[in-house]
């Protein structure tokens, strides 16, 4: 199969609408203003999916925000494999981050959290939002089929919302793990490879195929470090003493000093 | 332009307010950053130099690389060209560089640089939004701090903008990015030389005084801002290369030879995350996260859970050293970048003003009146108080702002000073980093250029660390080995990286070649890559089996992938020979001669204290000191006639001749130095 073409087979309502037919007329309630967007249309296809069960991606990315180094090369990576340029607008990955802020919050990572209930899927009017039953249940955004009407985008819980608006097509778009990925040979989704994962310099993003917890909101924030990473002095707790630091090893630029002699 | 470029610069003229776009095409020949910022220079006011740093004709240039915005590792720095007013004697034609986010947005803006020229009439900054570029009234920024003005511009350009939230750019375009704001602090506003230029909270453009000038032009900052890409000509190229690079990096999960390379006192030489933050290495631990600039995988900065500090390193995070208190020393260095002093020339300032004070010439009814408590600059509140002075003129910081030696000479004591050792601005009013007797890529260098190299990963950090260390991961003949094989065109040369004093070392035909070595890849691959001096060149590294570092093999491999062209090594070294050789047209412009390309008499008379280096001693290759070492004047002499004749320069003179600037294809600069009779 073509990477850019949809499966047939997916799990959303079918929709048959074009931009030009939901604007005009697939959504009366958003003529009544932009409350609307928020409300009605998600009111109306949300009850639709009542009681629907949806199959679980068999792939999540999960990350450690207190590892990342804000380097921002996971979203360069995410963009340029799946448009060919580096542009952090497009990224389906964002590292946010204040420059002055406080560890940990200084930096927040978002990605898709491939939603077990996932409301991009459930609310998009034209059924561009899909899941990919021949590529692991992976929630996706078929651009083709979009009509940019940014419903995705205001349904999905997250802060930030996890969809992206490509601002160069005017669609909406979102992580797909690789799946779709024009300006990369290797095979990506689940049981494939991840290009943030893959170039991410501190190993902080990582592919599982456990359903991270729901309800938790940091369920997908792990923990990734490991003795070597303490061991450059970076704690989450000044009472750990990283074990390199319990034997003082050479001492430079404010390293730990050597034991005196006894 | 296949990729990398977006194909314009920005033209601000502050005078009249206008802007225009100047077209990068026109400048390919010279690569990018560092060589477009020097051949604009010369064609827009090269004809009119001499003239000074505060003059309305200098220009402050701003230049992205090809691979700014890109993951390109470590490639994000900015490099700031212009006349610097920290220089001296004569403010050369100089540069800086900062990192961060800066070039990040101004390439997804859509600029590959910006050049400001003029002055204003009243305070102003400059808000690039996309493709808009716009002069603001800078009236309530003009005298904040360099945080408070940075904070206080993101506001201003995006109203709606909340962390963690997208926010509307413009049109239908969004971002969670924050404006990219870099600013003069309440130091350049009042035209000191020691003025920096400041990005983020600790992201210094140090050298040259750029503060300053910006201060002069009644500009406070530029922010930039962009929902666009860069380019990249062949991605999938890019893709591999970029993979194939993560061997050469830190394994942060599983280190090689953890147990010697493992822990923060080897990050320097490992690369390891987070080593440049000198306050917050021994435990109790402030909980930290490493932190990087743009597309860096290393993150050697550090934001720490008390919020001091943040992003800064090395001397940013040690200008003030308080004893006992690592806080107190956080929050005095933290208000030196909020006030825009550049702390590798406060540091200089500073120690001359304790020096003049035990020596009995300063202080209360003292021959030089000084109104600051320089008996109590170990207490906590001595900061506040010095850094006040000095950027806002008062007192005895009246005269500190003009820097060191500029200083020492309105009190008739720079010539006896200096050449004594007592002021050590060794390289052209910039202070002496490493041992210039014995560690002399450095010192040559930076006497061959026009400030302080400050290039640690050339023979730094790889070879002088590594042996400092007492446990080096090669042997003195394997690292002349390996490191000289990366040293293309001249590789085959182990006695490049020679630092003996014998026939084969610091005088030698050898050492011409990496000395021109260091100012090629310098100015191409560094200035032009918008590469970091702390991450390139990388010629060995402890972190692949053979220990062979990504150089001569990542520079062209990256170029291809994101501009297209096949550009070799070798064929960017030459680049780097032209833009150094126009460098120093431009100094020479200026009055530079060969008879002031020499050191302060300390470094011929007075021993050095030396530095760990491979050396050729005896038949065999050492680690040693060459500590108690002096400079031979007439050595030093006859290797720098050698230096220019090498570099197709007049022998005696180190003009370069009317044959080399044409050979290169820069007649016009030939042309310029015929009609002021300079031609080499």
């Amino acid at each position: 199969m073509p990477k850019n073409k949809k499966p047939d087979k997916k799990e959303a309502p079918e929709k048959t609408m074009n931009r030009r037919q939901f604007l005009v007329g697939g959504s009366a309630a958003l003529a009544a203003g932009a409350i609307a967007v928020s409300t009605g249309v998600k009111t109306a296809v949300a009850e639709e999916a009542k009681g629907a069960s949806y199959p679980e991606s068999k792939g999540y990315l999960v990350y450690d925000s207190k590892k990342c180094i804000g380097c921002t090369t996971c979203m360069l990576s995410c963009s340029m494999v799946h448009y060919g340029e580096q542009n952090l607008s497009l990224s389906r990955i964002q590292i946010i981050q204040n420059s002055f802020g406080k560890f940990p919050d200084d930096l927040q990572i978002s990605v898709c959290r491939q939603c077990v209930t996932p409301p991009c899927v459930i609310n998009c009017p034209v059924g561009a939002a899909f899941i990919d039953t021949e590529n692991g249940n992976v929630r996706r955004i078929n651009e083709e089929e979009c009509i940019g009407c940014k419903t995705c985008l205001e349904m999905c819980p997250q802060q930030p919302h996890r969809t992206i608006w490509n601002h160069i097509l005017g669609k909406s778009t979102k992580c797909d793990l690789c799946i779709d990925t024009p300006f990369w040979d290797e095979k990506g989704g689940p049981g494939g490879k991840q290009a943030c994962v893959q170039s991410c310099p501190m190993q902080a993003i990582k592919f599982v195929t456990e359903t991270p917890d729901q309800k938790e909101t940091e369920g997908y924030n792990v923990n990734l470090r490991n003795d070597h990473f303490l061991n450059l002095g970076l704690v989450d707790d000044s009472r750990i003493i990283p074990p390199k630091y319990k034997n003082m090893g050479p001492r430079m630029f404010g390293g730990p000093k050597p034991k005196a002699k006894q | 332009m296949k990729g990398g470029y977006t194909g314009k610069i920005a033209r601000v003229n502050l005078t009249d307010k206008s802007v225009s776009t100047i077209s990068t095409e026109k400048y390919l020949a010279f690569g990018g950053g560092h060589g477009i910022g020097s051949a604009i220079f010369f064609d827009l006011v090269g004809d009119q130099l001499p003239f000074e740093a505060f003059d309305k004709r200098n220009l402050i240039i701003m230049m992205t690389s090809p691979f700014s915005g890109t993951n390109v590792p470590a490639s994000g720095r900015c490099e700031v060209q212009g006349l610097g007013p920290m220089l001296y004697p004569i403010e050369w034609f100089g540069h800086s560089n900062f990192g961060g986010r800066f070039t990040s947005q101004l390439k997804f803006a859509g600029w590959d640089g910006i050049v400001v020229e003029g002055a204003a009439s009243a305070p102003v900054w400059i808000n690039i939004i996309n493709d808009k570029v716009t002069i603001e009234d800078g009236k309530g920024v003009w005298g904040m701090d360099t945080w408070d003005t940075q904070e206080e511009i993101a506001r201003r350009v995006i109203p709606s903008l909340r962390q963690g939230e997208w926010a509307q750019v413009a049109d239908d375009d969004f971002t969670t990015q924050v404006p990219a704001v870099v600013c003069c602090g309440p130091a350049g506003e009042n035209l000191s030389r020691l003025g920096c230029l400041l990005h983020g909270p600790g992201s210094q453009a140090a050298l040259c005084g750029f503060g300053g000038v910006f201060g002069s032009k009644n500009l406070k900052a530029i922010s930039a801002i962009g929902t666009g890409g860069v380019k990249i000509a062949d991605p999938k190229a890019f893709m591999d290369a970029r993979l194939w690079f993560n061997q050469f990096q830190w394994n942060v999960d599983n280190p090689r030879e953890a147990a010697r390379f493992g822990g923060m006192g080897y990050s320097l030489i490992s690369g390891a995350p987070s080593g440049g933050n000198v306050t917050n290495g021994s435990p109790p631990l402030i909980p930290a996260r490493a932190a990087a600039c743009a597309s860096c995988p290393r993150g050697c900065r550090m934001r720490l859970a008390t919020g001091d500090s943040n992003e800064s390193v090395c001397a940013g995070t040690m200008i003030f050293s308080l004893p006992g208190s690592a806080k107190a020393s956080r929050v005095a260095n933290d208000m030196m970048q909020k006030m825009g002093l550049g702390h590798w020339q406060l540091m200089p300032t500073m120690g001359y003003l304790r020096s003049l004070n035990m020596r009995g010439l300063l202080g209360k009814g003292k021959k030089i009146e000084c109104d600051l408590p320089i008996d109590k600059m170990n207490d906590p509140g001595f900061p506040q108080m010095l850094l006040d002075a000095i950027s806002n003129r008062k007192g005895i910081g009246n005269d500190m702002a003009e820097g060191a030696a500029r200083f020492a000479a309105k009190y008739g004591l720079y010539e006896d000073d200096l050449q004594k050792g007592i002021l050590r601005l060794t390289y052209w009013g910039t202070q002496e980093h490493y041992d210039s007797q014995t560690e002399v890529e450095w010192g040559y260098g930076s006497i061959l250029g026009e400030r302080d190299l400050m290039l640690h990963m050339m023979a730094n950090y790889p070879l002088h660390w590594m042996a400092q260390s007492g446990d080096p991961y090669l042997t003195a003949a394997e690292a002349a080995k390996l490191y000289t094989d990366a040293m293309v065109p001249y590789n085959g040369d182990e006695y490049m990286i020679d630092y003996g004093d014998g026939p084969t070392g610091i005088y030698s035909d050898s050492k011409v070649k990496q000395v021109a070595w260091v100012k090629h890849y310098e100015k191409m691959w560094i200035g032009g890559g918008g590469f970091c001096g702390w991450r390139w060149p990388m010629c060995i590294t402890n972190n692949t089996e053979d220990r062979r570092g990504p150089t001569p093999n990542a520079e062209p491999k990256f170029w291809k992938a994101v501009t297209g062209q096949d550009l070799s090594f070798a064929d960017g070294m030459e680049m780097g020979h032209k833009i150094y050789t126009l460098d120093r047209s431009i100094w020479i412009l200026q009055g530079r001669t060969s008879k002031m390309e020499v050191f302060p008499d300390y470094i011929y008379d007075q021993p050095g204290r030396g530095s760990d280096l491979p050396m050729y001693l005896n038949g065999k290759w050492t680690y040693d000191k060459g500590a108690g070492r002096t400079l031979d004047r007439a050595k030093f002499e006859d290797w720098k006639s050698r230096f220019y004749k090498f570099e197709g320069y007049n022998a005696e003179t180190g003009n370069p001749t009317k044959k080399t600037l044409e050979k290169m294809g820069l007649k016009n600069v030939a042309d310029l130095l015929k009609k002021r009779d300079k031609l080499g």
